[in-house]
């Protein structure tokens, strides 16, 4: 008797053909070779990994280093160096298997003692937060050891980390640029200019850099991954933003961002459209108060001005729609969002009601006040519209603008009462956010510069940052956020959103929201040119 | 030759005081401004212990005459210290840019010379006609036009629209890189030097000696160029040498537009990162630039015209 194939089995077989076919279709389409012709604004000031606290830096680092971990698009922490990991259960003692014959650029296997050498180096380094968690790390950062003792090196391919608390976020910052493995004989070599000539296990190798003209990678062909699908990446670095669009549009970029009050029409132009590519990210622009100044230090003069603010206005008229409107202050592409936390409405009645309470009537007796801002266009623009709208409930803004250095000085120092801030999130964690912004340990330089103090927000914030994930957790966050809106310490204006064009033949770009226009942060071995 | 000698001495001499008057008010304007180095260098969370730390190995806690006079020190030595930003080398970092700005600035300065002395001598010819007015109303147009509008638009026009030329960058010294930005730099300075050719030109040829040489007969270009332009060179020299400050003034904003890694560029990069070292080294540059370009110009004297030779 001949075996019939039934009709499930005929459809199975079919869809099987079909994978079959599509993967190899898939695997077929991704083509090897071309050069990527990436664009930076400014020069990165360095290629060092403990040494880099800006965006453009790790752009690059990113695609020469490798961390233990990555996020991948989702902004899940994933295998990177590390093969596997566990965490004990009470949540301090983390385990990392490393894969086997990782090598650096230089030729050399990566080992478990590479990684406790850089996180050591990176502690001393520029960015220390991503390591002060771990048992001992504080002595290394203040000079009082060399080695950070929660750090125990198990075999070649075996490390344990032990924090001091648990801390949920951890696996985040192990997979931060900060955090990337180095070999030692190089930095030993170089000192310090392996900040011009990194050596890293990334998927790409360092090639060159023509300061303020370019940074070229090549591949790394035996990246742990495999052979990245380009040959190189050049990273242009073009400061004017007209230039890069001119670039872009004279076909001498594969990707860049939309200059500022391009973001419609790009979408209208016929040549441009399909190049548009917008999505969230994880920053928020906000305007903050120093509460211990007069008349900041008075909530309801907080409060009043909150409640004047249209940011409707902002994103609609000068923003073009391309960003959201912000509600709380954590933005929706992180993890831990909750649309349920409500802004301050926007309510000039109830503003100058507030202001009356307060005894400032139409503004009398805080009227002038001062608005400090950094320089650049949309911060000027973003200026005279609060100036308009705070109009309205009689108080008259006066605009003092600053360069970044000046800014960062007066609003550290606390000099500022009312000042422009914005924050894009280090890692994807509400953390990240409220701790570093509105714990009262972190006054001043570290991140608060409200000057916000309430024993309430510190507790809940030092009970949720120690918590695991989960619903327990995120209605801490929650239960701050609404907190610190109420008390306008802060008033979110919107969230980031990354403006980018890119080339339709620039295939395999992750537009993870920790990555934005022109520096992406995505892993450049996963694109790769349909041309 | 002793002439010569006494100008270039007379030259050497005034760097010193040049050097110190304009570091020292570099200094002291940075040390008014508001602004701190190691927070520049941090990023916006900054670590209490770590901003210690840089402020230490920036020397930055020490008192400002000691710091300034450490730096005075290490000049003495040839040695313009470390870069905050990039912790390199200060002259190696300016070593790096130096060649892109001089070549912007030679290119524009041939370009400005060229394009005046022809524009002024073409004005000259018929003062009052419509060639002149219009050669005049050109020239002012040059002088007043922004160096940021007029890259852009040279760039939209010549390198988007035309594809004739590359946008921006050094492209690795290709000359086609040069172009646009060299003419975008020369323009702010070629009316300068169309109108003062112009108004020497039209002083000389009212001297006596050229009305006899054109009695002679001699052809109108020979008397231009043997006569008229050679008489009239001195005030033209004044200008080109005063001009090249205009040339470092407008190179920050050419070398944006056209990303065009040099001097200027960095300059600005740095007072925004308060990298002292690196703007003190910058401004040290340019001050020299222009300490040597009068030299050349008092050089240029004594070869134009002989008297100055005695005098």
């Amino acid at each position: 008797m001949r075996p019939r194939i039934g009709p499930l089995a005929t459809a199975v077989l079919g869809l099987l053909v079909v994978a079959l076919v599509a993967g190899g279709a898939a695997q077929e389409a991704r083509k090897s070779g071309g050069t990527l012709r990436a664009v930076f604004v400014s020069d990165p000031p360095t290629l060092d990994p403990a040494e880099a606290t800006d965006l453009t830096s790790a752009a690059v680092i990113r695609q020469v280093f490798d961390a233990l971990l990555e996020l991948d698009e989702r902004l899940r922490p994933a295998s990177a160096l590390a093969a596997s990991w566990t965490v004990s259960p009470d949540q301090r003692l983390y385990t990392f298997k490393l894969r086997s014959g990782v090598r650096f650029h230089n030729g050399r296997v990566m080992r478990a003692p590479d990684v406790k050498y850089s996180f050591e180096r990176a502690a001393r380094g520029k960015r220390p937060w991503v390591f002060d968690k771990i048992v001992g790390a504080r002595d290394v950062i203040a000079g009082r050891a060399t080695e950070i003792a929660g750090i125990h090196v198990v075999d070649d391919l075996t490390l344990e980390i032990r924090l001091d608390r648990p801390f949920a976020p951890f696996l985040y910052l192990l997979a931060y640029d900060a955090a990337s493995v180095v070999p030692r004989e190089e930095t030993d070599k170089r000192g310090a200019s392996f900040a011009s000539h990194p050596v890293g296990t990334g998927a790409f190798r360092f090639a060159s850099w023509r300061r303020d003209d370019q940074v070229v990678l090549e591949r790394f062909p035996e990246h742990f991954r495999g052979p990245a699908a380009l040959d190189r990446v050049v990273f242009r670095v073009i400061p004017a933003e007209i230039t890069r669009f001119n670039e872009y549009r004279a076909g001498q970029l594969d990707l860049t961002d939309i200059p500022t009050g391009h973001c419609q029409s790009a979408q209208r132009d016929p040549q441009l459209r399909g190049d548009v590519a917008i999505w969230p990210t994880l920053g928020t622009a906000a305007v903050r108060f120093n509460v211990e100044r007069a008349p900041f230090n008075d909530v309801r003069v907080r409060r009043a001005i909150a409640h004047a603010i249209d940011p409707s206005i902002i994103v609609d008229r000068l923003l073009e729609r391309c960003v959201t409107a912000a509600r709380g202050i954590l933005p929706p592409a992180l993890p831990g969002y909750t649309p349920e936390v409500k802004r301050l409405a926007f309510d000039r009645d109830l503003a100058r009601r507030l202001l009356a309470e307060a005894g400032h009537a139409g503004g009398k007796g805080v009227s002038p006040l001062a608005y400090h801002f950094n320089t650049t266009d949309t911060n000027q623009r973003i200026a005279e519209l609060l100036q308009a709208q705070l109009k309205e409930i009689g108080i008259a803004l006066e605009l003092r603008r600053l360069d970044w250095a000046a800014h960062l000085k007066l609003v550290d120092q606390g000099s500022a009462g009312f000042f422009r801030q914005a924050w894009i999130a280090d890692y994807p964690d509400p953390e990240n956010f409220l701790t570093v912004l509105f714990h009262s340990r972190n006054v001043g330089a570290p991140g608060n510069t409200s000057r916000y103090r309430n024993p309430r927000v510190d507790r809940l914030l030092d009970e949720a940052d120690v918590m695991a994930a989960g619903a327990g957790r995120d209605s801490r966050y929650h239960e701050v956020e609404q907190m610190i809106i109420d008390d306008a310490a802060w008033v979110s204006l919107y969230h980031y959103a990354s403006r980018a064009l890119v080339k339709p033949y620039v295939k395999g770009l992750e537009r993870s929201a920790q990555s934005s226009a022109p520096e992406f942060l995505a892993p450049l071995r996963k694109v790769w040119l349909d041309r | 030759m002793p002439e010569l000698l006494r100008v270039v001495a007379g030259r050497v001499a005034a760097v010193v005081p040049v050097v110190f008057g304009v570091t020292l008010l570099v200094f002291l304007l940075n040390a008014l401004a508001l602004g701190d180095p190691a927070r520049a260098a941090m990023g916006q969370r900054g670590d209490p212990e770590v901003l210690e730390r840089i402020r230490r190995d920036y020397a930055l806690d020490r008192p400002l005459p000691a710091q300034y006079g450490a730096w005075m020190g290490r000049l003495v030595r040839g040695d313009l210290g470390h870069s905050y930003h990039q912790q390199r080398a200060v002259t190696e970092i300016i070593a790096e840019r130096a060649p892109a700005t001089l070549r912007l600035a030679a290119a524009a300065t041939l370009i400005s010379v060229m394009a005046g002395v022809m524009m002024g001598a073409l004005a000259a010819r018929r003062p009052g006609s419509l060639v002149d007015h219009a050669v005049m109303a050109t020239a002012v147009l040059g002088i007043s036009t922004p160096v940021f509008w007029l890259g852009m638009m040279l760039s939209l026009v010549f390198a988007v629209t035309l594809g004739w030329l590359p946008v921006s960058g050094y492209g690795g010294g290709d000359w086609r890189h040069l172009v646009l930005p060299a003419v975008t730099l020369g323009a702010l300075h070629t009316g300068s030097v169309a109108r003062m050719t112009r108004g020497s030109l039209l002083e000389v040829t009212r001297q006596d000696y050229m009305t006899t040489a054109r009695a002679k007969g001699l052809a109108e270009p020979v008397l231009l160029v043997k006569h008229a332009l050679r008489n009239a060179a001195i005030p033209v020299v004044t200008v080109i040498g005063i001009g090249l400050a205009d040339l470092l003034v407008g190179a920050p904003l050419t070398e944006t537009v056209f990303a065009w890694p040099g001097l200027g560029r960095l300059l600005v990069a740095s007072v925004g990162q308060r990298d002292l070292p690196v703007v003190m080294g910058a401004v040290l540059v340019f001050a020299l630039v222009y300490v040597i370009a009068n030299l050349l110009v008092d050089l240029a004297y004594l070869l134009i015209d002989p008297r100055t030779r005695s005098a």
